[in-house]
């Protein structure tokens, strides 16, 4: 008897030990399925990527239904303040011309989109792609190689956006033979914002200022004679200062001395020039907390009267805007920065879609209403940046964005900016932001972060 | 003899005649194996998770991977380490690594000596002294990096109101690059002294109070009776404390992120944390971290390696 339970007992266990092992195989088999699926895909991304024919003739097939299967998943990294308010427009408009699709809207973190970029990174590097995301176009895409879609036929020729955006921002929507962005707006880079009341209390005629020297000695006059910080600067990131270096060079030495930094090859004595007045500035005209707050906070310091001016790009307006004490012409004003008249310094923001997409037909809806006139002016009034394409009307714009508006469509240069991924690849500018971040956080280094800036671009 | 060689001959012959089935049969009716599905599942799962994951991370780092698309495992090699070792920001944040690891711990194992002390000697309202210095432990880094960020901020902070009450110019605590590491280190203690402190008076509390009496009798001071008799003692608690707040230590990066939001935290004060986290998800180098990654393991295993052999020896692993 006794024998003959535990034999029974052992058929159990032997049953069980099957079941286990089954188990363990599945799941062993699972894993390496999934990584032969993940090699498999990624090899059909990469062949996305070489022949753009095969996407053409999937598209003539079906882009005619109007049933939407998919679920649209756009990641931005607009979390607060104006950019929410935007990317809010932007989606209730969406969602007006297509209530039937089944959308997926993400806000990824703020802070200068550092959670949005990992999230992105990672869920591409686990072919795991979303249908597309908010990102700058330009040679920040590098950072996408290979991994991104090509809407070209199927959104630029099929909604004629080469004609009705500007050359520029279609130039910089191409990436490697393929059009894997479009532009949903753009900022102006090169501005001063002032508050009028210390201006006229320190005796100061904005218009005048004309040049980084005339600069200086205002942010010298506004320390002498008045009590409120002549500068609000933000460094807890090091962007800050690239940015407003990148100005001071190109007032001083021209947009060619920029451009030719941005390309490879750096004039060193330029660099220096422009160093050796941004470390004036962080020295003696700005605010003492500069190190530890972020550039909202920075605004916020114009506004409250603790700082004179600041340098940012105008995504500060729709900062100014949302306070309603504070309003254009009458508490604050604008002028290019010093020296920089005539020159729009170019920023884009744009919406990326990569390959492999989950919901192609959905995207391509997605892409083509970014572009349309209905979502560039839903999102840019809010948002404080302007429109790229070339046939909206001014009017629809808020006094300030119709202003810029207008220098975005004819100013004499047009050199993108370093500090936002358009004019060097993402390795380029984490070498310059580095630069700065290592050695121009205070104490200012200024021969270091020469060398190390030459160093970045040159490599 | 006869009898030796006739029972192993006829173990012989059974061992034959039993055949693989039965030796199967035993081996599957072995201890081991019948209590395979209990520690066989945690095992597995532990195995995939945990160690699959060191080791496809220590795979990486010899590969050159870096952005997207897959690692290529054909030629491996020690580039990535040499690149590393070779790079001023790996050097300078193993330093700081060192000197958070090092400063840190030891500060804070002498403070909560200290209060663990103080509290022992009966004094009013210990109990809830206790609970005051424990607090700010079960406080989330988050909370508390914004608490101090808000307390070293140059213009409105706390410390400063103090430093320039004094008469001092102010300081800027988390923007000189010379005194960030220890603003932050000094956070970090104030957060972790109230453990240390609880672990020792644990330990105090344990020692019976016939050792005090026998000291005083004999006419040692108290700050004697502590050094030679009290503090050795407390051997076993301050390692555990230690290889704690030593990983705590290494884990700093919470932190560090919480302060500042973003992957580059203030200046002087970057560690292989945030550097490795900084090189894989800012710039997709995903083959230097992971190499990165696998020294801080290194220097992780460091700090606990001696501390599971003290306790293998001790008996008590």
């Amino acid at each position: 008897m006794v024998e003959h339970d535990s034999s029974d007992e052992r058929v159990n266990r032997r049953k069980y030990l099957k079941a286990l092992t089954v188990g363990a195989a599945a799941g062993i088999a699972g894993c390496t399925g999934g990584g032969g699926a993940e090699t498999e895909g990624t090899e059909s991304g990469s062949g996305d990527s070489s022949g753009s024919s095969g996407d053409d003739t999937e598209t003539g097939g079906s882009s005619s239904g109007s049933t939407w299967d998919s679920q649209l998943e756009v990641l931005h990294g607009w979390a607060g303040g104006d950019g929410e308010a935007a990317v809010t427009a932007l989606i209730e408009a969406f969602e007006e011309e297509y209530p039937e699709m089944d959308t997926n809207f993400q806000a990824v973190g703020a802070s200068a989109n550092v959670n949005l970029n990992a999230t992105i990174l990672r869920r591409l590097a686990n072919n795991n792609p979303m249908s597309s995301f908010a990102n700058w176009p330009g040679k920040n895409l590098e950072r996408y190689s290979g991994a991104l879609m090509d809407l070209e036929a199927d959104v630029w020729d099929a909604e004629g956006f080469k004609d009705t955006m500007q050359s520029r921002a279609v130039e910089l929507c191409k990436f490697n033979d393929k059009m894997p962005a479009v532009p949903i707006g753009s900022h102006r880079m090169n501005n001063l914002f002032y508050n009028t009341a210390v201006f006229e209390e320190a005796g100061i005629d904005a218009s005048s200022l004309d040049s980084v020297d005339a600069l200086l000695d205002a942010l010298e006059a506004i320390d002498q004679n008045t009590d409120v910080t002549p500068m609000a600067q933000a460094m807890v990131a090091p962007w800050t200062n690239l940015q407003l270096w990148a100005q001071i060079l190109t007032s001083q030495s021209g947009v060619e001395a920029y451009t030719n930094f941005i390309e490879g090859n750096p004039d060193r004595a330029a660099v220096v020039e422009a160093l050796e007045a941004l470390k004036t500035i962080n020295e003696n005209y700005i605010t003492a907390d500069a190190s530890s707050i972020s550039f909202t906070t920075a605004g916020q310091k114009v506004i409250s009267g603790n700082a004179a001016t600041i340098h940012q790009g105008n995504w500060v307006y729709g900062m100014f805007r949302a306070d309603d004490s504070f309003n254009y012409k009458e508490q604050w004003d604008w002028i290019p920065f010093p020296g920089t008249e005539g020159i729009y310094f170019y920023h884009v923001d744009s919406i990326v879609a990569p390959s492999n997409n989950p919901s192609r037909e959905e995207t391509i809806a997605w892409q083509k209403f970014v572009g349309t006139k209905k979502a560039q002016i839903a999102f840019n009034n809010p948002k404080g940046s302007v429109p790229l394409r070339t046939d909206i009307d001014p009017s629809e714009l808020t006094d300030f964005l119709a202003m810029t508006y207008e220098d975005l469509t004819d100013s004499e240069a047009y050199p993108p900016t370093i500090a936002h991924g358009l004019a060097v690849t993402p390795k380029t500018m984490g070498a310059c932001k580095t630069a700065f971040g290592d050695n121009f956080m205070g104490p200012f280094k200024v021969e270091a972060t020469a060398d190390a800036l030459v160093e970045a671009v040159s490599e | 003899m006869a009898t030796h060689d006739n029972t192993e001959q006829v173990t012989d012959t059974t061992d034959e005649a039993v055949g693989w089935e039965s030796k199967l049969r035993y081996f599957l009716n072995s201890d081991f194996v019948r209590s395979a599905p209990y520690w066989g599942i945690p095992f597995v799962l532990m195995s995939i998770a945990v160690y699959g994951g060191i080791g496809y991370n220590f795979a990486i780092s010899f590969t050159d991977y870096e952005g997207l698309g897959t690692p290529d495992y054909s030629t491996l090699d020690l580039e990535m380490y040499t690149q590393a070792l070779s790079s001023d920001a790996f050097i300078s944040a193993a330093q700081n690594n060192l000197v958070l690891l090092v400063g840190f711990t030891t500060i804070c194992l002498v403070l909560g000596l200290f209060l663990a002390v103080l509290l022992d000697h009966g004094i009013r309202f210990s109990e809830k002294f206790q609970t005051v210095y424990l607090l700010p432990m079960s406080l989330s880094f988050v909370v508390t990096a914004q608490l101090w960020l808000w307390m070293f901020n140059v213009e409105s902070g706390i410390l400063n109101l103090v430093v320039t009450t004094l008469g001092f110019n102010p300081v800027d605590w988390l923007g000189n690059p010379s005194i960030a590491l220890g603003a932050v280190i000094f956070a970090l203690i104030w957060q972790f002294s109230g453990y240390t402190m609880v672990v020792y008076l644990a330990g105090l509390q344990s020692i019976p109070d016939d050792q005090f009496e026998a000291a005083r009798v004999d006419g040692a001071s108290i700050i004697r009776t502590y050094l030679r008799i009290i503090v050795p003692q407390l051997k076993e608690a301050s390692v555990s404390a230690a290889v704690v707040l030593m990983v705590f230590a290494l884990k700093a990066f919470t932190f560090l992120y919480a302060l500042v939001g973003r992957y580059r935290p203030p200046n002087g004060t970057d560690i292989l944390a945030t550097l490795m986290v900084r090189r894989a998800f800012k710039f997709g180098e995903w083959a230097y971290s992971a190499a990165i990654a696998t020294m801080l393991l290194i220097m992780a295993l460091g700090v606990i390696g001696p501390y599971l052999y003290y306790q293998y020896k001790q008996g008590s692993l």
